[in-house]
């Protein structure tokens, strides 16, 4: 084929898989600290991505 | 204004964004394989045309990722509909179209280097394009600005329309000037005529589709992050005055 093609969709998809994984891996990360942060108030926050948290979680409120 | 707190998702918009992800990894995958192996290759310009199935779509989505900023802003700017969400959706949806024009100027910078000898000109469209990424990285710096929100998310939405009028300068640059990029391949807006034809259409077509559900998909995850960041401030400002109060108590 021709490596410039090659080399166009390795940096496209490279870049999309690169952003994604990064942002799940953020959001992970604040959704761990706000869960330890409402456990210390006694709240209840779902640990990681895809499980299944509560509709609200007002740690503010739950104190 | 809306001044509803930030919450935790949904279980229904997680099962949601997972799907949409799904969907989006399979499409791209299939525009990958009709790309790269099932289409062939352009009686001019060979092989380089399989960049066609993923270098419009990436611009497409930057357009559609801005547009969606543009609009989120002026509803955020409408005092009747004025509300937090419109402001994390104006910012989420503009940093993923930062993303994809980056990867429209980078596909296209490769693309050109067999096509028109150099990996860069400053043509028309490339130059108001290149205009567009710096406007909107601009735009996401203003929105770091610390701040009071409402200031912030005000100021940053005048930034976000000021940005979009670049966009159609971008669109309409291969009509005004003469440009060494082609005109619109797809469909010519001034003839009406079509240049890409079966397989070949198909697979540009799902390369849009494909790459729009990965827009769609990125900004529902990027939105979700703003909200638990608001979320972490809210909870840590609150737990600051429960402790201040506990304090004066004591």
């Amino acid at each position: 084929m021709n490596g410039y093609v090659e080399a166009g969709y390795v940096v496209i998809l490279g870049t999309l898989a690169t952003y994604a994984v990064s942002l799940v891996a953020r959001e992970r990360a604040v959704r761990r600290r706000v869960g330890a942060e409402s456990g210390k108030d006694g709240a209840h926050v779902a640990g990681g991505l895809g499980a299944t948290p509560p509709a609200v979680d007002d740690p503010g409120t739950s104190t | 204004m809306s001044t509803s707190k930030p919450s935790m998702p949904s279980s229904r918009a997680v099962v949601a964004t997972q799907a949409l992800g799904v969907a989006a990894i399979t499409t791209v995958a299939a525009t990958v394989w009709l790309g790269l192996v099932v289409t062939p290759p352009d009686e001019f310009m060979g092989n380089l045309v399989r960049l066609l199935y993923v270098h419009p779509p990436m611009a497409w989505v930057a357009f559609l990722a801005y547009g969606v900023s543009a609009l989120a802003s002026l509803l955020y700017l409408w005092p009747r509909t004025r509300a937090e969400h419109f402001d994390r959706l104006a910012g989420a949806s503009a940093e993923v179209g930062v993303v994809f024009t980056g990867l429209t100027l980078v596909s296209g910078s490769i693309w050109g280097r067999p096509t028109w000898g150099a990996w860069w000109v400053w043509d028309p469209l490339l130059t108001t394009t290149a205009l567009l990424f710096v406007l909107y990285l601009g735009y996401l710096a203003v929105r770091r600005v610390p701040g009071e929100f409402q200031a912030r998310a005000r100021r940053s939405a005048i930034v976000a329309l000021v940005a979009f009028v670049d966009v159609p300068i971008v669109y309409l640059s291969v009509e005004w000037w003469r440009s060494l990029h082609q005109a619109p391949t797809v469909l010519n807006p001034t003839t009406h005529k079509t240049y890409v034809h079966g397989s070949m259409a198909w697979t540009l077509l799902l390369g849009f589709v494909a790459f729009t559900l990965v827009y769609i998909w990125l900004v529902a995850h990027r939105y979700r992050l703003a909200e638990l960041q608001d979320l972490e401030d809210t909870a840590g400002l609150e737990m600051a005055l429960a402790e201040r109060r506990s304090e004066g108590m004591a």
